[in-house]
């Protein structure tokens, strides 16, 4: 196989990696504050991405104002969905909170079925699909652009975790939430604020894959990728999130270069399996030690 | 006054066949194969708290194993058929439980709805004993010289078999066994500091709930007669939790209620499949904020204020 070739092929890895690293992200998000999977994140990405696509057919908006309806329709959804649900069970066990998102993804992609059917649409891109030169190397600058924009995003909420008073927050209540209301933080805006966070970062990754892999009810499903970027990672940790989700964009794409051709949808369970059996911390996740 | 009514109950499922139409006795067979699945995740789910999402696999393996037994062993009696894809399921059920012993929770979860996807991959892959996306129409169960054809003949096996589990399960629940497994429920460090040997007791769940689920996937392809494996997606998976949520974590009634449920409501709304998925969501969301215990809690609740 040739460089230029392999260049290709690891390029468009770290791609589709960008995408699983910012769903790894918004599942971290949500878990560093409610200690809870939630299982209908990627439904939450296609509901936004729908909306996004809806007014753009309706109204023909330029993209940017498509990409900022998604977002809004992503931050009210994420709002709601804590507000009305979540807040509700938040004295039930994690696994009564993950059977209800379990439950929520149900709702919303058949929601999503009966508004948008259940058909795959071409979504607009901001990037074209045509290769571009770079010296001697070929690069689609789709695959560029998803890589930029989920860098800038991801460098964006490392300012929000780092300098803002709602990040600092965020960080006390994934530390110890008790400590974090004995000073003062109100645990309950920082559920909130995560869940829109969470859901805002899902739209985004949304837009940016929908023009990829086609916006469908079962776009959703990349968020299951995005829990094994997250685990492989070490689950909790936004760096290993990102990662974690390089690292996966790339085997994924690489393994059926080596491995026979069918295994090729199975490399992401497999690898999941594996790295929980092997070391549950994930590759940059330290070990929690359990109290009694 | 309770053997009255469980002889009662006895004697009209024995004349079922005779009392309902064929399509009846074919729903009632589902109802108990999905009641023998709901049994055996609940062992797991319900009796140790280790949430599994991939159930529709060890249902597919046993289902599988059973089709395969039946074309290429046809001279096999229906019983020894069963008991291997028991069996073989919970050999699989081993492999995935002994590395899963380290997970918990969400950990768990996710490990066991990953290994659903790896089964329907692996069936896909392995067309020359699976053919693949094609399906296995799977032959008429053989018990000797008896070929169990019609529905009614396949609502007796079923019926036999599912007897057969769920006194098998009521008893398990009954002895030192059900009790360790309840104690590492209530509390891990609890049941261990009692002398429940943990790593023991989760795998010995893992194989017993993945041996009912083989069973019920074997049951399952005599009773359809064609398996693919569309049918064994990570929706079904979804289907047997909520038949356990609905019916009650824990529970061996309630097992057997929210399979009927779950089956009854997929039945009705056959001509609304888009709607279905939005009420099974809606039904998981209510019964965990409104009735955690599920129908059986509610049920104890009832009987216990009539007293």
């Amino acid at each position: 196989m040739t460089t230029t070739a392999l260049v290709h092929v690891v390029v468009s890895g770290l791609a589709t990696g960008s995408i699983y690293a910012l769903m790894a992200i918004s599942l971290v998000i949500i878990y560093n504050a409610t200690r809870t999977l939630n299982f209908a994140q990627g439904e939450m990405l296609m509901i936004s991405t729908f909306v996004g696509w809806s007014a753009h057919e309706a109204l023909r908006l330029p993209l940017p104002l498509v990409l900022l309806i998604a977002v809004a329709a992503a931050a009210a959804l994420g709002w709601l969905v804590e507000r009305l649900v979540i807040r509700h069970a938040i004295a039930a066990t994690h696994l009564d909170v993950l059977i209800i998102t379990l439950g929520l993804s149900l709702v919303l992609r058949a929601a999503a079925g009966l508004v948008w059917t259940h058909d795959e649409f071409p979504f607009p891109s901001f990037f074209r699909e045509r290769p571009i030169g770079l010296g001697p190397l070929r690069v689609a600058p789709v695959s560029l652009g998803i890589i930029g924009g989920s860098l800038a995003l991801m460098l964006a909420l490392a300012a929000l975790f780092r300098w803002t008073r709602l990040g600092r927050a965020m960080r006390a209540v994934a530390q110890n939430q008790r400590a974090a209301r004995l000073m003062g933080i109100s645990v309950e805006r920082v559920y909130s604020a995560s869940w829109v966070l969470a859901a805002v970062v899902g739209a985004i990754a949304g837009v940016l894959i929908a023009p990829v892999i086609f916006l469908s009810s079962k776009m959703g499903l990349v968020a299951i990728n995005g829990f094994t970027a997250a685990v492989l990672g070490g689950f909790g940790s936004m760096p290993g999130a990102v990662v974690g989700g390089m690292l996966l964009g790339v085997l994924e794409n690489l393994a059926p270069l080596w491995l026979p051709a069918g295994i090729k949808h199975s490399v992401p369970f497999l690898l999941m399996i594996a790295i929980l059996v092997i070391r549950p911390s994930g590759v940059l996740g330290r070990v929690r030690q359990r109290k009694v | 006054m309770r053997w009255a009514a469980a002889g009662a109950g006895g004697v009209v499922l024995l004349c079922w066949p005779l009392l309902v139409p064929p399509y009846f006795v074919f729903l009632t067979s589902l109802i108990v194969v999905n009641a023998i699945v709901a049994i055996g995740l609940n062992l797991l789910s319900g009796y140790t708290n280790q949430l599994s999402f991939g159930h529709a696999g060890f249902f597919a393996v046993g289902a599988y194993v059973a089709a395969v037994l039946t074309l290429r062993a046809p001279a096999l009696p229906v019983v020894a058929t069963l008991a291997l894809a028991g069996l073989a399921t919970a050999l699989v059920g081993l492999a995935l439980g002994i590395p899963c012993l380290r997970l918990e929770g969400l950990y768990l979860a996710m490990a066991t709805l990953a290994f659903g996807f790896v089964v329907v991959e692996a069936i896909l892959n392995l067309d020359w004993l699976t053919r693949g996306n094609d399906g296995l129409a799977v032959p008429a169960a053989r018990l000797g010289p008896l070929a169990l054809g019609s529905d009614a003949a396949k609502y007796y096996l079923v019926l036999g078999v599912g007897a057969l589990m769920v006194a098998a399960a009521v008893n398990i629940a009954r002895t030192r066994t059900g009790r360790a497994l309840l104690a590492i429920r209530e509390s891990e460090i609890a049941a261990q500091a009692s002398g429940v040997h943990l790593a023991a007791y989760k795998t010995l769940a893992f194989a017993v709930s993945a041996f009912y689920t083989g069973v019920a996937g074997g049951l399952f392809a005599f009773v359809v007669g064609f398996i693919s494996p569309d049918a064994f997606d990570v929706f079904l998976s979804v289907d047997f939790v909520a038949m356990i949520i609905v019916g009650g974590l824990g529970s061996i009634p309630g097992s057997i209620v929210g399979a009927a449920v779950i089956t009854l409501l997929y039945d009705w709304l056959a001509a609304f499949q888009n709607y279905r998925p939005l009420l099974f969501g809606l039904i998981l969301i209510g019964c965990m904020l409104f009735m955690p215990g599920g129908i059986a809690s509610r049920m104890a609740k009832w009987t216990h204020q009539a007293q």
